[in-house]
């Protein structure tokens, strides 16, 4: 399938034995069963598995989050200790931002993109599944911590020196350290995969500007990603040289600035706020013109507003140290470029309010997720420009109403756009709709929770309750509000488990028939996604699709008559494919989860036993020399029909020659 | 219509919410608020803050207002034809550069407002200069009043400043990054281990203003706060006089064997100017190499990160505090003496009759404060 992975079969025609090259284990072959989920290399099932596993570590990351909020329902909460509230919120943090909200939009990026560029894979199927299972096995990794010792307990920005083992002798810092490259790792190889993937892999005739802006914006992220972890892998590296073989990177006795941390990990932390809300614009930017009936206005404006995010986002970072004592040159600087980035983000904001204005709105779920996007995510930008006058950040900074700044901005914004995105994309993974009636309710629970839990937080912070601090006392005359956060958080709580329920009894009535089966394009949808039957054929797509515009599958239904006004000239569910082709597709593969499962295997031995290390060590370079000699396709397996299996990176790099081609392969349809 | 009725509920809460945030705002009843500043830089902030506040507040309106007009206007009508479109609209330039500019427009006058504010905020204070040190989990401020680059006074968790006098702070670290933050006087500012940051503040009348530490400091980050205590000039200038005065050893009985176990117990950590001065220039027993001075313990009004009270309402001494503090302080503040963090536990050291002469020697160490907090 992929051109990359080509190569082993090279060495099959040198060898002329096929066998040989499929190396010492004969390949998974099984389509169904729990080995068809942990084998596979499909870019669906990986993106399903990111979803679930992401959001079984929102549940964890909620239950640390409700736990901190028991904490200061109360002054002076007796809940938890100091110690283990350090530990909550370092890990609600770092699990938010790592395992829930990065992976699932790597779950949405790793189902969607390739259908809405119209492939039938990634381009690196198995190293899209040694991207999940890397970050599985990080994030179990991450987590192993709470039963070796306790959790970190450094904050999620590890803020050296104090992560270092004199002022943090537990093991906690060390699986941060650790975990955090290992799930870098993840995010790189998915990132690398992706962009290959959409510069690519993209249909006949889908040139840059007309790619849908959901891929649009995964493709910003990709890059983001790319330039930024290699930044935080470094920091922490050295942070683990330090607590484990002793070294001085950070310490201060031996000369060390603590400073090169904070700027280490802002320059990587800034651009990961782009990381964690692009996708969610590029989700909203979807939903939006479907459910208002309209184009999205200004299409290459979002398109270069998003890019210009992703941008300008490297030259922000030092407005998290306004008050690290960078001098008055430094922080003049960035609080300007900090506002600027406000233009692209507002221009976005209106934008969409211009998408919906004079449309048609339907109020869906996927919709009422986004229109509370568009307000929610709207307060939390307002908030970041007020900080972005540096010295009334000097007020603000460190408090509740940045705290209360970031939940609207990741949780208003990121996460109500992966919402959205859930429900929107829900009958093309699965068949059928989440259930309307209970989903109003958790939408409806969680907007009023949200608000609840981190609307009073801005007037907490502006009476100077401070982050971090595991307890206030009643003289402070936080009660109030806090006690309404607290209880804001268990609204959001009651939302969630609705939207459990809802997931349960949606698939169980799916699986009796109650629950009717959806069809290729529900929503009346825009883009290629819609075009191919629900829930997507393990193919995708029976033949490519030549694309002729934005919003081409639109533009299939939808024509001018002879008066220039557009008709419906086609029904989405009669012109989408039929997904009856079997064309020949990557094969699974045991090797990503083998070699995923050596790194925290190395990762351990590195806290407790070199030895563990080494086998860690062992096992890896073994699965990748297995790998190496494995064809991506095994060529034993698959023998249907070869007729249609044409990915679209078989044809030349000519725009021309690829209509020709993919011209030819749609004859049969017609 | 049950979409518009959704929408005027939205409107009704949003306002309601609004309109509680600013009554309560402006009626809040903290020991720490940043909203009724007194020092002349915070007021200064504070003008910055409730203009950037103002022109958010302004966009959010008009956008929340764009937003329910659209929700409420275009929202989708039962004899709404299906086959009729919308109109077609792809996007419009003239619009969206307005709507790139008014932004711009804007962002450029914040711009010009704070840039100079930063400048402005940043120099040294033109007074005295008072060294401010933090460590896990408490501050120490020193004076070097006869400027002779030695500090004369050393003390702790209360900053004690004449009044409308800008005083410069040159804020150090011994152990992590603290932050310090006075915030009816200033905003706040790092304090780096291995850096000198220069901050400054000031108050144009008398009182105790409470600050804390708001860098994440480790364990006990949560119980490491600060006064500042602003006094008339007379007043201050009594303060230094007394403050310079070293302790002599006690005559009384009682305080004679609460000074000897000091001398055994707690002289490892502790320095008391005149009689115990051994751990003044650093001690092993810490990671930061300091605990508070306390020479003139009860000159101050709170102990341990003033955590505690001192003194009860009613002016007298707060012995039951003071007491179990010294019997077994990391029950009373989380602490990890293991590793040097904290001060340890006497619980199984000292009898009751001993703690009893400690706690005696203790209350002969300077005294009254000259500002009680009200």
């Amino acid at each position: 399938m992929a051109i990359t992975e080509e190569r082993p079969e090279i060495l099959e025609l040198e060898s002329g034995d096929t066998t040989s090259s499929t190396g010492v284990f004969a390949r998974p072959t099984n389509a169904t069963g729990w080995r068809a989920w942990l084998f596979t290399v499909d870019h669906k099932k990986i993106g399903i598995m990111y979803g679930v596993v992401a959001m079984f570590w929102f549940l964890w990351g909620g239950i640390e989050a409700l736990l901190i909020r028991a904490q200061l329902f109360t002054p002076n909460g007796t809940v938890l200790t100091a110690d283990q509230y350090n530990q909550l919120f370092t890990m609600h943090g770092t699990t938010m931002v790592f395992l829930v909200i990065m992976p699932l939009a790597a779950a949405f990026a790793n189902y969607m993109v390739p259908l809405q560029i119209g492939a039938r894979d990634v381009a690196f199927p198995r190293m899209n599944a040694l991207g999940l299972w890397i970050f599985v096995f990080g994030g179990i990794f991450l987590n192993l911590s709470w039963f070796l010792g306790g959790g970190p307990d450094g904050g999620w920005f590890a803020y050296a020196p104090n992560t270092g083992v004199t002022f943090s002798p537990g093991a906690g810092m060390d699986f941060y350290a650790l975990g955090l490259q290992i799930a870098g790792i993840a995010s790189l190889v998915g990132a690398i995969n992706l962009i290959v993937t959409i510069i690519n892999m993209r249909a006949p005739g889908m040139t840059m500007l007309r790619m849908p802006v959901f891929t649009w914006m995964i493709l910003v992220v990709q890059f983001l990603l790319l330039f930024a972890l290699p930044v935080i892998t470094v920091a922490l590296i050295l942070l683990s040289f330090d607590r484990t073989f002793d070294a001085n990177f950070f310490n201060v006795s031996m000369g060390a600035d603590p400073l090169l941390w904070q700027h280490l990990f802002w320059i990587f932390g800034h651009p990961e706020v782009y990381i964690l809300i692009l996708p969610s614009f590029g989700i909203v930017s979807e939903t939006l013109p479907v459910f208002s009936r309209k184009p999205l206005f200004g299409y290459s404006v979002i398109v270069i507003s998003g890019a210009a995010i992703g941008f300008m986002g490297w030259g922000v970072w030092a407005h998290h140290m306004f008050v690290s004592g960078l001098g008055p040159v430094g922080v003049a600087a960035f609080s300007a470029t900090t506002m600027f980035i406000a233009v692209p983000t507002g221009v976005k904001i209106l934008n969409w309010i211009a998408t919906m204005w004079g449309g048609n709105l339907r109020f869906t779920l996927p919709m009422m997720f986004s229109v509370s996007l568009v307000s929610m995510f709207t307060i939390g930008g307002l908030s970041g420009v007020m900080h972005a006058v540096a010295p009334a950040d000097t007020q603000q900074t460190d408090t509740y109403f940045i705290v209360a700044h970031f939940h609207y901005v990741l949780f208003g914004g990121a996460l109500m756009g992966l919402f959205a995105g859930m429900y929107y994309w829900w009958p093309k993974a699965f068949g059928y709709r989440l259930n309307d009636k209970l989903g109003k309710w958790h939408f409806w629970a969680v907007l009023l929770g949200f608000n609840m839990a981190f609307g009073p937080m801005h007037i907490l912070g502006l009476q100077g309750m401070a982050r971090r601090h595991s307890r206030y006392g009643p003289e402070d005359g936080f009660d109030f509000w806090n006690a309404v956060v607290t209880i804001g958080a268990f609204v959001i709580l009651i939302g969630m488990i609705i939207f459990a329920v809802n997931i349960v009894r949606s698939w169980l009535g799916y699986k009796e028939g109650t629950v009717p089966q959806e069809p290729a394009d529900p929503w009346d949808g825009r883009t290629l996604e819609w075009a191919i039957p629900s829930p997507t054929p393990e193919h995708n797509f029976d033949y490519v699709p030549v694309v002729t515009d934005v919003d081409d599958f639109w533009h299939k239904k939808y024509q001018p008559d002879a008066n220039g006004k557009l008709r419906k000239v086609a029904d989405g569910n009669a012109i989408a494919q039929k997904g009856d082709q079997h064309p020949h597709l990557p094969s699974p593969s045991y090797w990503p989860i083998v070699l995923a499962a050596a790194l925290p295997l190395i990762a351990l031995g590195l806290i407790y036993n070199l030895w563990l290390t080494g086998i860690g060590l062992v096992l890896l370079l073994g699965s990748m020399f297995g790998w190496s000699l494995e064809p991506a396709t095994d060529p034993d397996a698959g023998h249907g029909d070869h007729g249609d299996d044409h990915g679209p990176e078989e044809d030349g790099p000519d725009g021309n020659d690829k209509v020709e081609a993919e011209t030819a392969e749609e004859a049969p349809v017609d | 219509m049950k979409i518009r009725s959704y929408a005027a509920g939205r409107l009704i809460r949003g306002t309601s919410l609004v309109l509680m945030t600013v009554v309560l705002a402006s009626c809040a009843t903290g020991r720490i608020d940043p909203t009724d500043p007194v020092g002349e830089n915070a007021k200064q902030i504070d003008g910055l803050m409730r203009l950037s506040g103002y022109m958010a507040a302004a966009v959010g309106i008009f956008v929340a207002i764009a937003v329910v007009l659209v929700v409420v206007k275009f929202r989708e009508r039962p004899d709404d034809d299906p086959d009729e479109l919308p109109k077609q609209i792809h996007g419009n330039r003239k619009a969206e550069l307005t709507w790139t500019l008014i932004p711009v427009v804007l962002l450029v006058f914040l711009t010009v407002v704070t840039v100079p504010a930063v400048f402005d905020l940043s120099g040294k204070g033109d007074g005295r200069t008072i060294k401010v040190e933090a460590q896990q989990w408490w501050w120490q401020f020193s004076y070097d009043v006869d400027e002779d680059g030695t500090s004369d006074i050393i003390t702790a968790n209360e900053i004690v400043i004449p009044v409308g006098e800008e005083v410069n702070l040159e804020i150090l670290s011994n152990d992590v990054i603290h932050s310090f933050w006075i915030p009816q006087l200033n905003g706040k500012r790092d304090a780096v281990p291995g850096r000198v940051h220069h901050w400054r503040i000031s108050s144009p009348v008398p009182g105790i203003f409470y600050g804390e530490c708001v860098e994440f400091c480790g364990l006990s980050h949560a119980d490491m706060q600060m006064r500042a205590v602003v006094l008339e000039n007379d007043d201050y200038d009594a303060w230094v006089l007394e403050q310079l005065t070293p302790a002599t050893v006690p005559t009384n009985d009682a305080a004679k064997r609460g000074y000897d176990l000091f001398g055994r117990h707690c002289v490892s950590c502790h320095v008391v100017n005149g009689v115990y001065e051994s751990a003044a220039d650093g001690n092993a027993n810490l990671t930061s190499g300091y605990a508070p001075n306390l020479t003139h313990l009860m000159t101050r009004t709170s102990f341990a990160g003033s955590v505690f009270e001192l003194y009860k309402d009613d002016g007298s001494v707060n012995v039951a505090d003071l007491r179990e503090w010294v019997r077994n302080a990391p029950g009373q503040k989380a602490a990890r003496p293991e590793n040097r963090q904290g001060m340890i536990s006497f619980a199984e050291t000292l009898s009751d009759s001993e703690l009893d002469d400690l706690l005696t020697y203790l209350l002969t160490l300077g005294g009254p404060p000259p500002l009680m907090p009200n």
